[in-house]
């Protein structure tokens, strides 16, 4: 599904963000990235939906080189990948339906389609009963849900989560990685940057450890260290 | 790509409403510089119009001394039907006629008349040369000016010249008024797309990461500036011929001849106009279209 060759991000001033990094990943997978701040995560989820391109290296998405892809093809590779992000990125103006509802929009997708999934995907998340509240309204695991049932809504082959549970309690950490687990037993190929131990360490999935942009670690039923 | 209509219509909307002030400033601007473009060609269509008609039989009129002997004005008028080298036609105008002429001219200010009687005016010919070149024009002048009995001798081509002189330069500061102007407009029209966009740059954000294509993303902007520059426009070729039937008007009222040829013919108005309405819009929509294109990269 995800395939990354020799692949190297060098940003201005010479920070070298990925060296080298090759990495195989199967459709279905459920892999965390793990690593200090700037070991180059981020980076790495940046250049799977192409918001960067790499200096060097290729990467394979579904079997396509997307550095080769033309600048408009971009859009079309990214909906078949669902974006979550620690600050969940919700429009404030939206309300819980429509924030999710927006995502199907913008891509064409007609008002019925719309109108069948949006109720579909909150009742996944557990958000039915919230579908009319904007998102201020609710509360940060809340929100996150909604940030991945606007990524999911699309039903996309791949979900990259950016420290998903960056911003949350314990608790709520746990319910939202049920979640993301659920969303992979439907086949959804995830990966996940985190900084959080005790979920790689009760999950037990693969683990690719980064440091200084070099992946010095991967593991198939891994833990954080 | 299929655009939803209602999405387009939708956002569009939202955003002219969200920028009322910049939204109206740069329509006004459009309006402003597109009136100004047009008045500088309504007033070279007009210098055309009235040169063409004075060109067409560009007069010289001889005007002799009010108590002229009858046998100085023979005299001069047998060297004009002598003369048919240079002279293709001429009238003789009488005093009581120049009497009427004067007061057709000066109907607006009868203290004017009052104070004038046929006996104190010229009588004079009117005279069409044969070649309107304006050197033979000259050697006419030249040829009757010092004959017994002429007063003065005025020929069209000088008041023309000065005229085309006049009305060249005033146009030309219109021109370059409205050119600028009109450049303030497509930046303006610009800078509003772009507050446009960074008031709305999280939505973009999120349209981009579930992959909506360029132009889903770039169309309401552009249709946000197409409308700028078409109501814009609109309200500009509104003025503009409200403001020609207004001159006409006057002009008309005036009854002067000379002026009247300054009326522009409602076809031209008509032209100038399309002309306005397509420049609006084109700039409208090029420029948010550059700017929508600029500022995508969120």
């Amino acid at each position: 599904m995800i395939k990354l060759e020799n692949v190297t991000k060098v940003y201005r001033g010479d920070v070298v963000a990925l060296k080298d990094a090759t990495c195989d990943i199967q459709k279905g997978e459920f892999v965390f990235l793990v690593g200090p701040s700037g070991s180059g995560k981020s980076t790495l989820i940046r250049l799977l939906n192409k918001q960067e391109g790499p200096q060097a290296g290729r990467i394979f998405v579904a079997g396509k080189d997307i550095a080769e892809l033309s600048k408009w093809k971009v859009p079309f590779l990214r909906r078949n990948i669902g974006c979550v992000f620690q600050d969940n990125k919700l429009l404030s103006n939206k309300t819980v339906y429509e924030n999710v509802a927006f995502a199907l929009e913008v891509i064409g997708r007609p008002r019925h389609v719309v109108k069948t999934q949006v109720p579909a995907i909150l009742e996944l998340v557990g958000l039915a009963k919230k579908h009319r509240n904007y998102p201020e309204e609710l509360s940060g695991g809340e929100q996150q849900r909604v940030s991945i049932a606007r990524a999911f809504v699309n039903r996309p082959l791949i979900l990259l989560a950016d420290e998903p549970t960056g911003n949350l309690d314990p608790a709520t950490s746990v319910g939202i990685m049920r979640l993301l687990d659920r969303i992979n037993r439907t086949g959804t190929t995830v990966i996940m940057a985190t900084h959080d131990r005790t979920i790689v360490d009760t999950m037990r999935r693969r683990v690719v450890e980064l440091d200084r942009g070099t992946i010095i670690r991967d593991q198939v039923r891994g833990v954080y260290e | 790509m299929a655009l939803n209509v209602n999405y387009v219509i939708r956002e569009t909307g939202s955003n002219l409403v969200r920028n009322v002030g910049l939204t109206v400033a740069s329509i006004l601007t459009v309006v402003v510089s597109l009136v100004l473009v047009g008045t500088s060609f309504l007033i070279r269509q007009g210098v055309e119009n009235a040169t063409v008609k004075w060109e067409g039989g560009i007069e010289l009129i001889i005007f002799m001394e009010p108590k002229i002997r009858p046998e100085q004005l023979q005299a001069i008028e047998a060297s004009l039907e002598a003369d048919n080298s240079g002279v293709k036609d001429f009238e003789y105008v009488d005093q009581d006629r120049a009497y009427m002429e004067f007061k057709q001219l000066f109907k607006d200010a009868p203290e004017m008349v009052e104070s004038v009687t046929p006996s104190i005016l010229p009588p004079s010919f009117k005279v069409v040369p044969n070649d309107p070149d304006a050197g033979s024009v000259t050697a006419l002048r030249e040829q009757y000016r010092n004959d017994a009995g002429v007063k003065d001798v005025v020929s069209a081509d000088d008041t023309i010249r000065t005229m085309k002189g006049m009305t060249g330069f005033i146009s030309a500061l219109v021109f370059f008024a409205a050119a600028v102007l009109a450049m303030t407009s497509a930046v303006l029209i610009f800078n509003t797309i772009r507050m446009a966009m960074f008031a709305r740059r999280r939505e973009i954000e999120v349209m981009k990461l579930v992959g909506a294509t360029n132009w889903f993303i770039r169309v309401p902007f552009m249709i946000e500036g197409f409308i700028q520059g078409l109501v814009g426009s609109l309200l500009a070729v509104a003025s503009l011929q409200v403001l020609n039937r207004i001159f006409t008007e006057r002009l008309n009222q005036r009854g002067i001849e000379l002026l009247s040829s300054f009326a522009v013919a409602n076809g031209d108005v008509t032209t100038i106009s399309i002309a306005l309405l397509i420049g609006g819009t084109v700039i409208g929509m090029v420029f948010s279209a550059v700017a929508a294109s600029l500022y995508l990269d969120v």
